[in-house]
């Protein structure tokens, strides 16, 4: 699905401050939409999550920063962060490249992943959530 | 994801206060003869709430991403705030500058004025040439940070910063009373475009009546432009050669003639690679050459002493506002001072963060970023005068973390590589 020029892949959830959620059998994987990366525009540098960490869904788990703006990324789900994606550290212009694959930012065993499902969107609600910003 | 720090919106001056001014020169009642603030500006300002635009206006929207700044709507970015600041430094860049005020003072004692409202000997200035200054209030502080061009023997063209628009020309205005001057904005009848970069002089001569080479940096002239006539001066906010080029007679009413060198610029450029640039370059590229941001490296609270900018302070001239206060501050010697910070460490500073040295804090940043061309954290920081010497180490802290730095001078980027003093191969 696409919408303001953002793709927003059908089997992911979204949060409404713009990360995306992929259920893995025994993990899920986080990042950041499309969306945020456009606005945010040359991400240059940013601050990961420690492996093992607990994070808490709508809570901060990192910052992205781009030259002119720092944005804290808010956990989507609650849980223990179980990897992080090192090459960001490196590169974090991949947030830009592919914000939905070579981007992800961690992954996370959830502990209470049904109920927090609830509170995220489908990719259709993202959808129309973007379109209500951009009227 | 939320953003919570915009590196250009912070006033350090918010919530202190200052002495009124009380003005000490009261010479002959009014004799100033004519004071016009431009209709369109007029027009403009009373369209309350609503950004004012540049003569460009309908470019910057279909090119680039705009923002909201100083009460303008102006680019951010085109192709993006590293593109475009690569091509500054590597070929050539430009940028419109339209929303800076722009004002002609003129009369028989426009210098006199002048001498006594800023900080820079004006008197110095010959014909066609400009200079950077200061205007001080009466404690020193910094009113504002310009460039003065003068046209011709009585007349002069002040620009100074979109911020100030109505605090300068109020201030200069409020002052030319007791002088016998005109003063007339004109910054809505003339359009302001800074081409900047190693290769700017090559592009606007191919598209110039007269030979650019002959205006040496800080030395200006009027020539043809893509068969306009502007007025330009070798002058900018860069770090790198370049020219600031004013489009004379293009009301915003009926911009085309600005459009048409804006355009002519883009085409002459193309074999450089030349870039549209916006606001967020022009403060990168600023930040790197050492520049001051007005509202975050200097404001009333600073002095043109603390900023290191003692070189527009000309205290051997006749009385000017702030004279006493800057000669007092002299004497004693200045407390603080601005200074670079080069990390050593990873992490990006940002306005606000704390400067620490022997598990205290010492200073704060006033501007900070990450340089394009060198790929690491830059800052300006106000820090006490003991700890401001090249090489002293010191620590930001950037949110929860302390990222080892030191203290360099400024410009930040090697002078033989990069800026108007390198050495061309």
């Amino acid at each position: 699905m696409k919408t303001h020029g953002c793709e927003i892949p059908d089997e992911l959830y979204y949060s409404k401050e713009h990360e995306w959620v992929v259920v893995k059998r025994d993990h899920v994987i986080v990042g950041i939409t499309d969306y945020a990366q456009k606005a945010l525009h040359e991400i240059v540098y940013m601050e990961l999550p420690s492996v093992g960490a607990e994070v808490k869904q709508t809570k901060t788990m990192g910052t992205v920063e781009s030259i002119k703006a720092v944005s804290e990324i808010f956990a989507p789900i609650s849980g223990k962060v179980v990897e992080i994606n090192k090459n960001l550290v490196e590169c974090p212009e991949l947030l830009n490249k592919s914000p939905y694959t070579e981007g992800w930012i961690a992954k996370v065993k959830p502990v209470n992943l049904d109920s927090e499902l609830g509170s995220l969107m489908n990719a259709q609600k993202y959808a129309e959530y973007i379109n209500k910003l951009e009227e | 994801m939320k953003s919570f720090s915009n590196t250009m919106a912070s006033v350090r001056s918010a919530g202190k206060n200052y002495l009124l001014f009380q003005p000490k020169w009261k010479l002959n009642p009014l004799r100033s003869r004519h004071i016009e603030r431009s209709r369109a500006l007029l027009e403009a300002n009373s369209l309350k709430n609503q950004p004012q635009k540049t003569h460009l206006h309908k470019f910057h929207a279909e090119k680039g991403r705009m923002e909201v700044f100083a009460g303008f709507e102006i680019p951010m970015w085109y192709k993006g705030i590293i593109p475009e600041h690569l091509a500054v430094r590597n070929g050539v860049g430009i940028f419109d500058v339209s929303h800076m005020g722009r004002t002609l003072i003129s009369g028989p004692e426009a210098e006199t004025l002048l001498n006594y409202i800023t900080t820079n000997d004006v008197s110095a200035l010959t014909p066609l040439s400009a200079h950077y200054s200061t205007m001080c209030n009466p404690q020193g502080g910094i009113k504002d940070d310009f460039v003065l061009s003068r046209l011709e023997k009585e007349r002069f063209l002040i620009v100074y910063n979109a911020s100030n628009r109505d605090k300068d020309f109020d201030w200069i205005v409020k002052h030319s009373h007791s002088f016998n001057v005109d003063v007339k904005d004109v910054s809505s009848n003339v359009a302001m475009f800074a081409v900047q970069g190693p290769k700017a002089e090559q592009t606007l001569q191919k598209i110039s009546s007269k030979d650019l080479s002959k205006i040496e940096r800080f030395k200006c002239g009027w020539t043809e432009l893509a068969r306009t006539t502007t007025f330009v001066s070798r002058t900018g906010y860069t770090g790198e050669d370049g020219f600031e080029v004013f489009v004379w007679d293009t009301p915003l009413t009926s911009p085309e003639k600005a459009v048409n060198v804006w355009n002519k610029v883009l085409e002459a450029g193309k074999e450089f690679g030349i870039e549209p640039c916006g606001l967020g370059a022009r403060d990168t590229l600023r930040l790197e050459a050492g520049m001051c941001l007005y509202g975050n490296d200097i404001d009333e609270a600073t002095t043109p002493l603390e900023a290191g900018l003692s070189f527009v302070v000309k205290l051997q001239k006749a009385d000017f506002i702030g004279k006493n206060s800057l000669e007092k501050q002299k004497t004693e010697g200045v407390k603080q001072r601005r200074a670079g910070i080069l990390m050593l460490e990873k992490g990006i500073p940002r306005p606000h963060c704390e400067v620490w040295k022997d598990k205290k804090k010492i200073g704060t940043v006033t501007s900070g970023t990450l340089s394009p061309i060198l790929k690491c954290g830059i800052a300006v920081a106000y820090v006490p005068t003991e700890y401001s010497k090249e090489g002293e180490e010191v620590t930001v802290k950037i949110r929860d973390t302390f990222a080892k730095g030191k203290i360099v001078k400024f410009p930040f980027y090697d002078p033989t590589k990069y800026g108007y003093q390198r050495k061309m191969p």
